[in-house]
């Protein structure tokens, strides 16, 4: 990038600030242990990339993210982090769509990388429209795109039916064959998954269908959550909301309901794809699990285009 | 007469029988009395036990989070300053090779002259005034401290769980204070303030470990009392012949009907699988096993307040009269 990035560093250690300053010195790096200046620069001086701490004394980094997303959306939100608990890790999901979350202690290329990829997308890739859609595009998005649910547990199937059946079209698959027969046949515009059953992990299908197809949402609901599994169901499978079972009426319909909205937004304004794209994750190189090595994994990549809108 | 007597003799044999059976039964009561009494120590220490693990767990969580900091600096700050020795190094190269060509000149020439005073300002700079240095040396010194950091942490480590001793000690409560609350950091970091109110204490006589544990079992539940923002307040001080440790939070409170219950063992509020209820108990045992006492106020709404008290030890209070604060 020819333009130097505007990164924002926000942390309670000086030390921490001081590396990153450093790591970034052929970029305009603003670093403060101050959430109130780090809201006011971040629109000030018009921030690409916005590095946060977790935990701070005086506001938690989701929430300072949260807001820095309001103030200043077209900059992309990252958490750097020493230790997570599981729901700080649910909030900068559900709350402040991080982009990433990264471990200290970090690699520095690969922080140098995500930082170049981040910047490029704030400053290229448009954002897509801050006000919720209308009523009535509400109501042709239900139409148009189904809900498919990946869930082998029939009280949490009956449970979900009961939330979303009089709103949405809810089609379930207890297993990778049926779950891709229904993407194969019908247009999907939220899928809902458990990450983890006894049948196996989900997480994989959950993240290769959305480096191939980022467009649709993931609801990840789960019983068996853990801080590292939603950390790398967001870096790998940029997770559109998790929640935590049981499934709670009110969080689950708001979920969906925000979720098949970012679905129709995607779908009018496809050139925004890119800000919820992930790549295909280094380590999952050869070993794919036994379930998908019977084609899936091609069926994956090659989803009908007429079902995909205009942007396959 | 005979007949009397055999009587008596059968009386006196069933009477023997009945002795012998009666002692027979005692003896088995009082072993399985005695097996009872033994099964229930080994739960209560494994209880101890259980709730030590526990705590370091919590620990392991703690520290994770407090040494991944400097980890991430130190890192970072090691390539950095690689980096910036290599792009050094070329710079030190260009000026060395552009020195090698005056070797190779006549110097009495006039036009060397001129170029060699046009040249040298330039290479004082670069090299002199290499801002890379001064950043080098910056990173390296957060690199010291940080590992001066990371240092200190394990030092309050093994201070806080004891593993290479395990048995009564002449000790500063103040210590156990400091490691329990670096300890507990994490739960509290980002919203709750500790305010320490710690005085010169004479030493007690304690098993250290032990008093940690308590000491981290009221700060955890504090912790879990203020449920936003909250203000911890520990204190220290001396009372006649005891030494009293203050844990004052400022959050929910304990109502007044449960407040005689809170020591007994499986007694909790806390929703099933967040609370074990052993956490009070466990404190009270092993203030009882160490000849202290733990008080508790408090107000619904406004928070509570522990009090611990532990014997001084009069040995100690003889030969050191009074022991300064150790610094963290």
């Amino acid at each position: 990038m020819a333009e130097k990035i505007r990164i924002l560093c926000i942390d309670d250690e000086a030390r921490i600030l001081r590396a990153l300053k450093a790591l970034f010195r052929e970029h305009e790096v603003h670093t403060t242990s101050d959430p109130k200046l780090a809201l006011l620069w971040a629109k000030s001086k018009d921030i690409d990339v916005v590095v946060c701490d977790q935990r701070m004394p005086q506001m938690l980094g989701v929430e300072l993210l949260r807001e820095i997303k309001r103030v200043q959306p077209r900059a992309m939100r990252l958490l750097l982090t020493g230790y997570s608990d599981l729901n700080a890790v649910l909030a900068s999901v559900n709350e402040s769509e991080v982009y990433r979350f990264i471990n200290k202690p970090w690699d520095n290329t690969e922080l140098r990388n995500l930082i170049a990829q981040a910047a490029s997308i704030a400053r290229d890739v448009p954002i897509l429209p801050i006000a919720p859609i209308s009523e009535s595009e509400k109501e042709q998005a239900r139409r148009t795109a189904s809900v498919l649910v990946i869930e082998d547990d029939p009280d949490t199937q009956n449970r979900l039916r009961e939330i979303l059946g009089s709103h949405y079209t809810v089609r379930f698959a207890n297993n990778a064959e049926r779950a891709m027969q229904l993407l194969e046949q019908h247009e999907t515009g939220v899928v809902i998954s458990e990450a983890e059953t006894s049948a196996g992990d989900w997480t994989t299908l959950i993240k290769l269908l959305k480096q191939y197809h980022p467009q649709i949402p993931t609801v990840v609901i789960t019983d068996r959550a853990n801080a590292q599994l939603a950390i790398d169901l967001i870096n790998e499978g940029q997770v559109y909301r998790m929640l935590i079972k049981p499934v709670r009426m009110g969080t689950c319909r708001l979920s969906v309901e925000s979720a098949i909205g970012h679905y129709w937004q995607l779908k009018q304004n496809p050139q925004a794809l890119r800000r919820f794209s992930v790549s295909p994750a280094k380590n999952s190189g050869g070993l794919l699990p036994a379930w998908l090595s019977g084609g899936l994994l091609e069926r994956i990549k090659k989803l009908p285009r007429r079902l995909l809108g205009s942007m396959a | 007469m005979i007949w009397m007597l055999v009587i008596l003799l059968l009386i006196a044999v069933a009477g023997l029988v009945w002795l012998w059976r009666a002692r027979v039964r005692l003896l088995l009561e009082n072993q399985a009395t005695s097996e009872e009494l033994k099964r229930m120590q080994t739960t209560q220490s494994q209880v101890i036990h259980t709730n030590k693990l526990a705590s370091l767990g919590q620990m392991v969580a703690g520290v994770t989070h407090e040494i991944n900091t400097p980890l991430g600096f130190l890192r970072s700050n090691a390539q950095v300053v690689t980096e910036l020795l290599d792009e050094h190094t070329q710079i030190v190269g260009k000026v060395a090779s552009a020195l090698h060509k005056f070797d190779q000149v006549d110097l009495a020439q006039p036009k060397a002259q001129e170029a060699l005073k046009r040249l040298l300002p330039k290479m004082q700079a670069a090299l002199g005034n290499d801002e890379r240095i001064a950043e080098s040396r910056a990173l390296l010194n957060d690199a010291l401290e940080g590992v001066d950091q990371i240092s200190s942490l394990v030092k309050n480590l093994k201070g806080f769980a004891r593993v290479d001793r395990d048995g009564q000690e002449l000790w500063n409560v103040n210590e156990g204070i400091e490691s329990a609350l670096m300890i507990a950091n994490h739960q509290m970091k980002d919203r709750i303030e500790v305010v320490k109110n710690l005085e010169s204490v004479p030493l007690v006589r304690v098993m250290p470990s032990q008093i940690n544990q308590v000491f981290l079992n009221l700060i955890t539940n504090a912790a879990q009392a203020m449920h936003e923002r909250g203000t911890l307040t520990v204190s220290s001080r001396r009372n006649g012949e005891t030494v009293e440790i203050e844990f004052s939070d400022t959050g929910s409170g304990i109502p007044s009907a449960v407040l005689p219950k809170i020591f007994d063992p499986f007694f909790t509020t806390k929703p099933v699988g967040e609370g074990t209820g052993l956490g009070l108990s466990i404190v009270h045992k092993i203030l009882t096993s160490h000849q202290g006492h733990i008080k508790v106020d408090s107000t619904p709404g406004h928070g509570t307040r522990f009090t611990v008290s532990l014997p001084v030890d009069h040995a100690a209070l003889k030969s050191h009269s009074v022991m300064p604060r150790e610094p963290a």
